[in-house]
């Protein structure tokens, strides 16, 4: 029932964007938006647009009606729909971003991809016939890979339980893992590194090590999970 | 004391006007009104006596159109054609104010937008109430509930009929809700003449929607339909401006931007090799930032219409990103005019069409910045 549902989101939303109890000084509301509740999300995808009307199924007829009806958000700053602008390297941007310094965070990071490629083409050069076929030198699968390499399965949540706070392992959403991958490769490279080696150098270097299952980052999950796994008597103290 | 009362109305003419009837000659009645606060605060449900009585109202309603026609003779204009819209104009000309509040400015409407929807008294000569939910206080409201109900029970026994026949996998007749949606709480208590609570309404929507997952449920389409409201096309909404042509036969077109305080105007040609021109200046000098020149080309790449068009824009206001976002919004505008209404949707889909309404949020008192609060200091 995807058509009264909708409808009922939206009116819902009108409803708890503004709820009877906004006044209580304890709840006022602070993540709010310019947007309507009932603006959706931009498709930017040119290949979805491009399938022709006999290929989509009975569901995804519906979804097009639906989306006719609804306004849709204007797309932000960094989202194109060139074959070039990758969601997780806009978010590894942000996260490398100081103080609203764009300009410089893009450049380390194509700085680092170009790094990445030659290291490979190097590699790729100097090594014999049946190595080269196992030599990856896209950077993006690479990027992407290494993230996944280091990305933990599971997390340790403090609660507070008799006066005590424990360490008790829980299962973390995707956004979350994701997040935690990038913020400990970028700490890393921030923290151990010479001073006088530069950024684009020093990721790298860690990306290729979490594309192989090596280097620092891997061993802070390692240790995460070895956590978990030591403080797994307290796992039922989690309720949810 | 009733002496003291007698006195005290007779000092002060104005209190407790609405208790006095209204054809009373300009001679000093005097009645007694010896009410307490208590009985004065009524439900609404159960108010006394209508402000406004029918007849009242219709000859608003006449007095009203006169008027409209008097207006429009005094403004040349016919008095046939003359819509509301022309009305406000012309009180806006003849009666012209400086007041900052708009409600507080002459207004010459509808009778039935000024004076609100009221309902006839609920009760006969004899005190009794007509309606036999009345002593519940939302007699509309629970009399509505119990005909969906009554409508939904009806349903079912349709549906059991069919089955006993074994014709129910035939006759399934479900409504067609895509395109419209519920009617909000204030829609749904214009339509009751009374008010209703958050949790009322969502209990009227919730047995709505039980009642269309029946899947016979055609029967009662249109009383269901009643409650819903259309929904707009909202490609509808987008203007596309017609292809205009300049000397040398050359398609062009022009459109508009903005983003945060950016304003830009962008004109498209046809048959160009994608050269464009900000501000007198080159693309490539005017925007040094790779992320800027993507959102330029965003909507060509997009159509695949890149080497296709040459742009000339200017741009004022804001800072480099803003800029940029400004002329990507003018020229996703232009370039409708060149391109057929289901590309036109695919762009509004793509995000591309609709200006971005986020603004700088504005600094409070009591804090340092927009969020941002003082360091908090113990003591």
């Amino acid at each position: 029932m995807a058509a009264p549902t909708a409808g009922r989101l939206a009116a819902l939303g009108r409803r708890l964007a503004a709820p009877a109890r906004a006044w209580l000084p304890g709840l006022t509301q602070v993540r709010w938006s310019r947007y309507d509740p009932s603006y959706l999300e931009p498709e930017v995808n040119k290949e979805l647009y491009r399938k022709p009307l006999e290929e989509l199924s009975e569901e995804e007829k519906m979804q097009q009606e639906l989306k006719a009806l609804q306004p849709i958000k204007a797309t932000p700053s960094n989202v194109t729909s060139s074959v070039f602008s990758d969601p997780t390297i806009s978010k590894f941007t942000n996260m490398m971003m100081k103080g609203g310094n764009k300009v410089l965070a893009r450049s380390i990071v194509t700085q680092t991809l170009e790094t990445i490629k030659r290291k490979q083409i190097e590699k790729y050069h100097q090594a014999s016939e049946e190595e080269r076929e196992s030599i990856e030198c896209n950077p993006y699968i690479i990027f992407h890979q290494a993230l996944k390499n280091c990305q933990p399965i599971i997390g340790l949540c403090n609660i507070q339980k008799g006066g005590k706070t424990y360490q008790v392992p829980s299962p973390l959403k995707d956004n979350r893992k994701r997040f935690l991958a990038m913020k400990w490769l970028i700490t890393e490279c921030r923290e151990h590194k010479h001073h006088r080696t530069f950024m684009h150098e020093k990721l790298s270097q860690e990306l290729l090590q979490a594309f192989n299952n090596e280097g620092p980052v891997i061993k802070r999950k390692h240790d995460m999970h070895k956590m978990a796994e030591a403080n797994r008597a307290y796992a039922h103290y989690r309720w949810w | 004391m009733a002496a003291a009362v007698r006195r005290v109305l007779r000092a002060s003419r104005g209190w407790s006007a609405a208790l006095r009837a209204p054809e009373a000659p300009r001679a000093q009645t005097l009645r007694l009104i010896c009410t307490t606060t208590a009985v004065q605060k009524r439900n609404i449900a159960a108010s006394g006596p209508e402000k406004y009585t029918e007849a009242f109202i219709k000859n608003q309603i006449e007095e009203f159109n006169l008027g409209k026609r008097h207006l429009a003779n005094m403004m040349g204009e016919d008095p046939e054609t003359f819509t509301q819209e022309d009305v406000d104009k012309a009180i806006a000309y003849l009666f012209p104010s400086g007041l900052f509040e708009k409600r507080a400015r002459p207004i010459m409407k509808h009778p039935t937008e000024i004076f609100p929807k009221q309902r006839a008294i609920q009760w006969g000569e004899d005190h009794r109430p007509f309606h036999f939910l009345f002593y519940t206080g939302k007699q509309s409201f629970y009399s509505l509930m119990h005909d969906i109900y009554g409508k939904l029970l009806d349903i079912q026994k349709y549906q059991d009929h069919l089955r006993g026949q074994g014709l129910l996998a035939e006759n399934r007749k479900q409504i067609n809700l895509i395109g419209s949606r519920w009617l909000i709480k204030e829609e749904l208590e214009e339509m009751l003449v009374e008010k209703l609570s958050d949790h009322d309404y969502s209990m009227c929507i919730q047995l709505l929607e039980r009642l269309v997952t029946l899947p016979c449920c055609g029967i009662e389409e249109e009383y269901v339909l009643k409650f819903r409201k259309e929904l707009a096309i909202q490609l509808k909404k987008v203007v596309i401006e017609p292809l205009q042509y300049d000397d040398q036969g050359v398609a062009f077109s022009t459109g508009e931007g903005k983003r945060k305080t950016s304003r830009a105007s962008a004109v498209v040609y046809d048959n160009g090799s994608g050269k464009i021109t900000v501000n007198g200046v080159d693309y490539l000098c005017y925007f040094p930032v790779m992320q800027d020149r993507e959102q330029l080309m965003f909507p060509f790449q997009f159509l695949d219409r890149l080497g296709k068009h040459d742009m000339v824009c200017t741009v004022s206001g804001g800072g480099r990103s803003s800029q940029a976002g400004a002329i990507r919004l003018a020229s996703a505008r232009a370039l409708c005019s060149f391109i057929t209404e289901n590309e036109v949707e695919f762009m509004r889909q793509a995000g591309l069409l609709t200006a971005d309404p986020r603004i700088r949020e504005r600094k409070k008192p009591g804090q340092e910045g927009a969020r941002r609060k003082f360091t908090w200091k113990k003591r």
